[in-house]
């Protein structure tokens, strides 16, 4: 019973930092608000080069960056590579939609995954969504003025 | 000592069941799939200080992310976005609360099929006892204040000198502005 008594105790919230894990992800750095929200549409469509620009807005605009993985997993990125910029910083700007390897720490709290990255290598932007899904928003590509 | 052990387990597993927090919120629908109101108290944590030790003054002074550590149950949760129909997230309405305990009302995203949990529109704060609530929609002003610059007409973010300049050298597409021209040129014709 005192063991049972022990196990439970250890299971219970405790302050202090979480523990990370090492880790290794390849994906894409998205925007989670479009992703999550679907404020936009389905996940499909607001990834890769149709939704490029709105992932640049987004970034700018202080909303969170994912890597979304290509074990369909997202983790929040918190940190690359020494940039502790999360909101509107410059070094999540430059990957916006890029397909990425990312070494680094993993958090996970309250069912969302979280990633330090310490090193990054970036294959360009890869997912050619455009040619399913033209542009998202549609509003992104403004028309050119007569 | 079997009542014991139940208790013991319904408090190890209270923080794991999802909980409401639509009781007397007054949080605008953005007619989101799985958005529901939420009103809850919460201390406002810079959130990489939070699970990793790595904290500056000040929260990051703008720089990182915010989260709520919501006292109900010590959930730490993900605000992305700010009231504001305008690409804009939350981090910077949250700064000026860095470490105070808060009331925020707004939209929690629960879609288990896409991994989303605890994450969060603000749409109004206060602090813990105040009377007026504080609505979560200036992140333009303060991106106006800090890029005088870019001052002209149209939204923020068709005038924002790095969009604009990323898109100068990169494209709509990001493929790059030579490789794409003729999808652009398609688009409106």
């Amino acid at each position: 019973m005192r063991y049972l008594i022990a196990a439970m105790a250890l299971a219970l919230p405790t302050s202090g930092f979480a523990a990370g894990e090492r880790i290794s992800v390849t994906g894409e750095i998205i925007d989670t608000w479009c992703y999550y929200s679907g404020v936009m549409g389905g996940p499909d469509a607001v990834v890769g080069t149709a939704h490029h620009t709105c992932a640049l807005w987004c970034s700018a605009g202080g909303i969170p960056v994912g890597l979304l993985g290509d074990d369909g997993q997202v983790y929040m990125v918190l940190k690359i590579e020494g940039d502790d910029g999360s909101a509107s910083g410059d070094t999540q700007l430059s990957l916006a939609s890029h397909q990425v390897t990312a070494d680094g720490m993993l958090y996970e709290r309250d069912g969302l995954k979280y990633i330090v990255v310490e090193q990054v290598v970036s294959e360009g932007i890869t997912n050619l969504s455009h040619l399913d899904y033209d542009v998202v928003p549609p509003f992104a590509v403004p028309k050119p003025k007569n | 000592m079997k009542h014991w052990i139940a208790a013991a387990l319904a408090l190890v597993a209270a923080p794991l069941a999802a909980q409401d927090f639509s009781e007397g919120s007054e949080a605008r629908s953005w007619n989101l799939y799985a958005e529901q109101p939420a009103l809850f108290e919460a201390k406002v944590v810079d959130i990489l200080c939070e699970l990793t030790g790595d904290c500056p003054d000040n929260c990051g002074d703008g720089r990182r992310q915010l989260g709520l550590v919501r006292a109900a149950d010590n959930v730490l949760v993900f605000p992305n976005k700010n009231s504001q129909p305008a690409f804009t997230g939350a981090a910077l309405e949250l700064l000026p609360y860095c470490g105070q305990d808060v009331e925020v009302d707004g939209l929690m995203i629960e879609d288990p099929d896409l991994g989303a949990t605890n994450v969060y529109l603000v749409q109004k704060i206060r602090t813990v006892g105040a009377e007026e609530w504080v609505k979560a929609n200036t992140w333009t002003k303060k991106w106006a204040a800090a890029n005088p610059e870019a001052k002209g007409k149209g939204p923020w973010f068709r005038r924002d000198p790095r969009v604009n300049a990323a898109i100068e050298a990169d494209g709509y597409l990001g493929l790059g502005v030579e490789e794409e021209a003729e999808f652009i040129k398609g688009l409106h014709e």
